[in-house]
């Protein structure tokens, strides 16, 4: 686990309107960091600064020690693949199998070998057998997961996902966090932007809320997501687990540790019947 | 006859072979919170616009079966009638809000019906004050933050007081306290002028405290349609367990809950103080 | 881009100019295109930019101005530069004349949309007679211009990210990169029109034929002045400009620039 993008003090302004005001955060390989906040707290706009997409004006961003205002977005995206929020946004190519092979041709991928992880990237995101259909004949939830197989095709080391979740089924929903999962045992590193807590909860190693163009905290997981002051603030809730822990706990009944999760709330809620925690 | 029926409806788009909505039969009466959720691509969507009339007629396509909405037989009725009975509001607020200030959002359908403009402005005020929006009755819709621009969706198309209220995923770009907002706003409506509600969404674990009932379609079919607490024990594989739900369902299996369906986290905090109560007091 | 388009945006203001009709805002924008068109010389139309920038100054809008002439810059570089070096002779005089025109023109244009909302206008169209569905069409198109900006980055960052080239290469490869841009831009917003469709069409629109507007227009007395200066003056110039005084006048400005 390393550090691959270091963002330090950066400050960035929209059309005179300050968007990020002074933000600090590190993505490391091998996590998976959660950005959350209310829209217009300034988390895609910090997330574009991970490309170089936008600069900032006082600060730096350094991505795998490059600094971001000396490179290309093309050679920044090699390393750091960026899925938008809405797919249709990059949709284009004939069928389903272009879209996989353009983002190859653009990393350098000789055709033959293109092909070939062509067709791996497909049977693995299940949409092999769509490969000569149009894009736009997808439903929503299957060009999602094209517009993943795309950026995931070349391999970067870190993956950044925009609203992952957003208007997702579960069914959907499930792949998704299936993926990150993936990705983390394979030792990359995975940005989730997301307003859903829950998923947040499934996935995130860390979790930093942002609002207003500021990061207001950020740490550990099981402890962000069970600040609830602090998460209100970010026009958040804490996720249900963390919540009914918070109501056994104003009822006397205090478990030893704060889980976030269904099978870990379970196994406590076992011991508590078991052994009578009772808190001061 | 019910507010909203629908018999042994099929509607294919125009150019598909595929069926979006299979032998859909439903109805639905004043004051119910419908919550009509399933997979992707299940027909969810297709069945609102039923309601108002833009399927068959904006989205052409075979259509069979019948469909009354109050009253109204849809498939001759066009939608311009349908939109004084239904009210739509969809998941952009980019996409439904077209002026250049609230009020004259809120004024615009209205307008649209050929109301004598004293009777729109009057219509204006009132539904201004009822959903609390004259303090930004002057403010382009674009200028609110996305919670506010849902609500003025909202009181846009209840200007119109209709009887449904169908809304296609209205939080889905929302933070979870805005999407709450709006979904206490829609219970409101249920609740206080007896509005049926059939409300998309795919974020149980927000949207079930305040369903009366559920539907879930699964591939044009109504899969299962009942009570909230019996349809996701049925369906929960194919929609999704909240986790309070799973939790309970994991001590459950252990034989230390009995059955009950925990919605929300107060629930599930309940059961298990009482439990721990009988234990221990 | 944005910059360039900033211009066009309404800006919520309380002046006199925001107040006015917008069919006096109209007619104040045909008197000051008619002007630009008509003169041709730097001095003439150098006076002209000074009423507007004076009418800017009382919207109170000179800042939003001044801010995308450096978007406009570039254009008016290669006006000046295109006819300074295509014409014959007074190349100096006529380069200048023609890029001041274009500057004009844009900023006759500025000051009306600066000061007035999409739907004023659709007021304006539809009490002059035009039908609900032009004036709305016309109202949608103003009002999702800064979507489609917008929607223009975001396809044009997708695609960055995904490994295409579009800042750097020569100038035909990068012209055919932009041309990815257009299938994905075009698909979205015609999705786009349909949920805008849909959405009128579930609020009634088009139920009845004719609509009593909600915002009801009159022309108060400064409204009719408006009219009635802007209406004099473009006549004014223009009987300037085509009787022989105006021909003089040219000939004594041409002199003044140096021979190019």
């Amino acid at each position: 686990m390393g550090d691959a993008i270091l963002v330090e003090n950066v400050y960035f302004s929209y059309e005179d309107l300050p968007v990020l005001k002074g933000v600090t955060l590190t993505v490391r390989t091998g996590e998976t960091l959660a950005i959350m906040g209310e829209n217009g707290a300034g988390k895609t706009t910090l997330i574009k600064h991970f490309i170089g997409l936008l600069k900032p004006e006082r600060g730096r961003v350094l991505v795998f020690g490059v600094d971001t205002r000396e490179a290309s977005v093309a050679q920044l995206a090699r390393r750091v693949g960026i899925v938008f929020q809405n797919p249709d946004h990059q949709l284009f190519a004939e069928s389903v199998e272009g879209e996989v092979l353009f983002t190859l041709k653009n990393m350098g991928y000789p055709p033959d070998e293109a092909r070939a992880i062509c067709e791996r990237v497909l049977k693995l995101f299940e949409l092999d057998r769509y490969r000569n259909r149009s894009p736009y004949s997808l439903s929503v939830g299957e060009r999602k997961r094209l517009a993943i197989a795309a950026v995931m095709s070349y391999d970067p080391d870190v993956l950044v996902l925009d609203e992952p979740t957003a208007g997702q089924d579960f069914f959907n929903k499930s792949k998704i966090s299936k993926l990150i999962f993936r990705l983390k045992r394979q030792g990359k590193g995975v940005v989730v932007v997301t307003h859903d807590v829950e998923f947040a909860a499934q996935v995130a190693d860390r979790v930093a809320l942002m609002v207003d163009g500021r990061i207001i905290r950020e740490g550990p997981a099981r402890d962000v997501l069970t600040d609830a002051e602090t998460l209100k603030r970010a026009r958040l809730m804490m996720p249900q687990i963390p919540t009914a822990v918070a109501l056994l706990e104003a009822e006397g009944l205090k478990l030893p540790r704060k889980p976030l999760l269904p099978g870990a709330f379970y196994l406590e809620i076992l011991d508590l019947l078991n052994h009578r925690w009772v808190g001061p | 006859m019910a507010l909203a029926e629908l018999k042994r409806v099929r509607f294919r788009y125009a150019g598909s072979d595929h069926y979006a909505l299979d032998e859909v039969t439903l109805s639905a009466e004043r004051g119910e919170f419908v919550l009509l959720v399933g997979p992707s691509g299940c027909g969810k969507s297709t069945l609102l616009r039923v309601l108002n009339g833009l399927v068959p007629h904006f989205y052409e396509g075979d259509f069979e079966g019948e469909a009354r909405v109050a009253g109204l037989d849809v498939r001759s009725t066009p939608t311009h009638i349908l939109a004084k009975h239904v009210g739509m509001v969809f998941q952009d607020p980019e996409n439904q809000l077209f002026l250049s200030s609230v009020e004259r959002e809120i004024a615009f359908g209205l307008e649209n019906m050929g109301l004598p403009r004293a009777e729109v402005k009057r219509r204006v005020r009132e539904v201004l004050k009822e959903f609390n929006l004259e303090s930004v009755k002057d403010r382009a819709p674009y200028e609110l933050s996305g919670g506010q621009q849902q609500k003025v969706a909202i009181a846009s198309v209840m200007a119109l007081e209709p009887e449904i209220l169908a809304l296609d995923e209205p939080t889905a770009n929302l933070d979870p306290l805005s999407a709450l907002e709006i979904l206490s706003l829609v219970t409101r409506l249920v609740n206080e002028k007896g509005v049926l509600a059939l409300v998309v969404e795919h974020r149980l674990e927000l949207a079930l405290r305040f369903a009366t009932r559920m539907i879930v379609m699964v591939d044009g079919r109504i899969a299962a349609d009942g009570a909230p607490r019996d349809v996701l024990l049925k369906s929960g594989s194919i929609v999704g367990y909240p986790p309070v739900v799973l939790t309970h369902l994991l001590l459950k299996r252990k034989g230390l809950v009995s059955d009950g369906v925990p919605l929300t986290s107060e629930e599930l905090a309940r059961v298990v103080i009482g439990k721990w109560a009988t234990r221990y007091s | 881009m944005s910059r360039v388009l900033g211009i066009f945006r309404f800006r919520r203001k309380s002046t006199p100019l925001h107040a006015l009709d917008p069919r006096a805002k109209f007619a104040l924008l045909v008197a000051l295109s008619a002007a630009s068109l008509a003169l041709s010389d730097a001095v003439s139309l150098s006076a002209l930019l000074i009423v507007e920038a004076a009418l800017l100054a009382v919207a109170r809008s000179l800042r939003e101005w001044a801010r995308s002439l450096t978007g406009l810059s570039s254009l008016l570089i290669l006006i000046f530069v295109l006819n300074f070096l295509t014409l014959p002779a007074d190349r100096l005089f006529v380069a200048a004349a023609m890029a001041l025109r274009f500057l004009c023109l844009t900023t006759a244009f500025s000051i009306f949309f600066l000061t007035t909302t999409a739907d004023e206008l659709a007021a304006a169209l539809e009490a002059s007679g035009v039908p609900r569905e032009y004036s709305m069409m016309f109202t949608m198109s103003l009002r999702f211009v800064p979507s489609l900006a917008r929607d223009l980055q975001t396809v044009a960052d997708a695609l960055k990210s995904r490994g295409l080239e579009l800042e750097k290469g020569g100038l035909r490869e990068r012209l055919r990169n932009y041309t990815y841009l257009l299938v994905p831009l075009i698909v979205y917003e015609l999705r786009r029109s349909i949920m805008v469709a849909e959405a009128l069409e579930a609020r009634g629109f088009g139920a009845v034929g004719k609509v009593e507007p909600y915002v009801a227009l009159s022309l108060r007395a400064r409204d009719l002045a408006v009219i009635i200066v802007s209406a004099l003056a473009a006549c004014a110039v223009i009987w300037v400009v085509a009787s022989g005084a105006y021909g003089t006048f040219l000939d004594q400005v041409r002199a003044c620039f140096p021979r190019l």
